[in-house]
């Protein structure tokens, strides 16, 4: 397969301060990555330098086989990305938003209708955003990031603040949108999404990319020994050790 | 830049702004005042009823040089500030950066026209049935005068929004902009006349015309008015210096226009290089 995201020796600096410290991946097409780790170990500044909201300090990342800060617009036909705190304007009903987000991705009416035909909004799509419930605007954000053009989602920490249902419902999210050979990263803090939907795992601490495997790989590897969750805890360790 | 990209963003934002309360609240209250401005004008010289459109521009002038700043500053802001997660959400979709700076300018522009015309269309229509339509092409271009005023200090919002990012710190510079075009520049400018004798004192007073779009409107307003000798001696200076009536109008024009045209460059310029 052929690697539709490559990041290569990335860098961001905050003034003095290194968000994320010379990073090297790539994600094959068709594949589920997730970025792992704690709180400000540079999964969301990644993510947002995958699709060019934030600027590479050094190094480059290329969509596609094409540099993101070269030529951004093209790029970023490719990707489609859900923030983590995502807001719709609240006097915009959810079929307005959905066509002005087909609208910049110059979808036709029908396919933005078919979008709103399988977010399954019902009796909601002509209702304003500030009369739907958190769910319901979780809803919106999926139904628009899955927008039929793009192969590549980009989803961070989607699951973060969700009630049970919502989380469920992710994970249908995540399976449909693979079994229609979408490539997705999504990056969390709890293994057992990762666990349950990725192909591979890239495990940030303190802004470096500590390990990178197939969850299958790091699942054997260490059966024997702990679980999944130990793992992780002796990367996040052995890091913060090597910092002391 | 693709000119539908733009227009779509420009539309969203529209229909954005005219559904905001705080679009229809000034709508409501620009339209009370300067119907009430237009009537309630000539009391003092003991008459009641309606100006002509001559008088209510000139008597509105004031009232448009507070108000439309003011309001297309806030505006602005609201707009260019938004929420981080829906900001986010824009610029990750196949668009420049330059699209949606000037979309937005654009949506928020259109919002404010419509609204600001409101009054000035109520009142029109008043003055026509009482006064007839004498003036009707001054107050017209005092209509334009005053949307173009909004234009640049929308410009304005684009770049405080730029530099400040945050939009507690960019109300905090809005506002002191305001505060410095609407009140304090003329102090400054009198004040710098102090300082300069005779003829090299009314040239910096004039070229410091320039450096104030709420003082370019008010004079290419008065000069529309055919009202510049509301400024005595100094009135009649201030057309020769610039070259007569009409190119006087030209140059605050071409003036205004390069205050919108650079304040848009730089808003261009500094978020070319930002991170979102």
């Amino acid at each position: 397969m052929n690697s539709i995201i490559q990041v290569e020796r990335f860098t961001k600096r905050y003034g003095s301060f290194t968000a994320v410290d010379n990073i090297s991946f790539e994600v094959k097409q068709g594949e589920v990555f997730a970025f792992l780790g704690p709180n400000g170990s540079g999964k969301t500044t990644t993510m947002k330098a995958i699709v060019g909201l934030n600027i590479p300090t050094s190094g480059r990342i290329l969509i596609n086989g094409i540099n993101i800060v070269d030529r951004p617009k093209e790029a970023k036909r490719f990707v489609s990305y859900l923030p983590q705190r995502v807001v719709f304007p609240e006097n915009l009903t959810a079929r307005e938003v959905i066509r002005f987000y087909g609208s910049m991705r110059k979808l036709s009416k029908e396919a933005v209708e078919q979008v709103l035909v399988n977010a399954r909004f019902n009796g909601f799509s002509d209702k304003l955003v500030s009369e739907f419930s958190g769910g319901m605007v979780q809803r919106l954000g999926l139904a628009v990031v899955s927008m039929p053009d793009a192969p590549i989602l980009l989803l961070d920490e989607p699951t973060a603040n969700l009630d049970p249902q919502g989380v469920k419902r992710f994970r249908e999210f995540i399976l449909e949108q693979k079994q229609k050979g979408k490539t997705i990263v999504f990056s969390t803090h709890l293994l057992p999404e990762v666990e349950q939907l990725a192909d591979r795992v890239g495990i940030f601490v303190g802004g470096k990319l500590v390990a990178q495997q197939p969850v299958e790989h790091l699942r054997r590897s260490f059966l024997e020994t702990g679980t999944i969750e130990d793992l992780y805890l002796s990367y996040v360790e052995s890091y913060q050790h090597e910092e002391r | 830049m693709e000119l539908r990209i733009i227009f779509e963003i420009a539309r969203e934002e529209l229909t954005i702004n005219i559904r905001n309360k705080w679009t229809l609240i000034y709508a409501g209250v620009f339209s009370l005042l300067v119907v009430g401005i237009s009537y309630f004008g000539m009391m003092a010289e003991g008459f009641a009823g309606m100006q002509n459109f001559t008088r209510t521009s000139a008597s509105i002038l004031n009232l448009v040089l507070y108000i439309v700043p003011l309001v297309a500053l806030v505006m602005g802001t609201l707009s260019f500030t938004g929420d981080k997660g829906s900001t986010e959400l824009l610029f990750s979709q196949p668009v420049s950066r330059a699209e949606v700076l000037l979309g937005k300018l654009i949506g928020v522009f259109l919002s404010m026209t419509l609204s600001t015309l409101v009054g000035f269309i109520l009142a029109g229509i008043i003055i026509v049935t009482g006064s007839g339509t004498d003036g009707i092409d001054r107050y017209a271009a005092f209509v334009g005068l005053s949307l173009l005023l909004s234009l640049v200090f929308l410009s304005l919002s684009v770049v405080t929004a730029t530099v400040s990012r945050r939009k507690s710190k960019a109300f905090g510079l809005v506002l002191f902009l305001w505060f410095f075009f609407v009140l304090f520049y003329d102090l400054l400018a009198i004040g710098g006349t102090l300082l300069l004798q005779g003829k090299s004192a009314n040239t910096f007073l004039f070229v410091s015309l320039l450096g104030n779009p709420v003082d370019m409107v008010r004079v290419a307003s008065l000069i529309s008015l055919d009202n510049v000798t509301i400024f005595g001696a100094s009135g009649a200076a201030l057309v020769r210096f610039l070259g007569g009536s009409l190119s006087s109008i030209l140059l605050l024009l071409t003036a205004l226009a390069l205050w919108i045209a650079g304040s848009l460059l730089l808003s261009h310029r500094l978020i070319q290089r930002q991170d979102i």
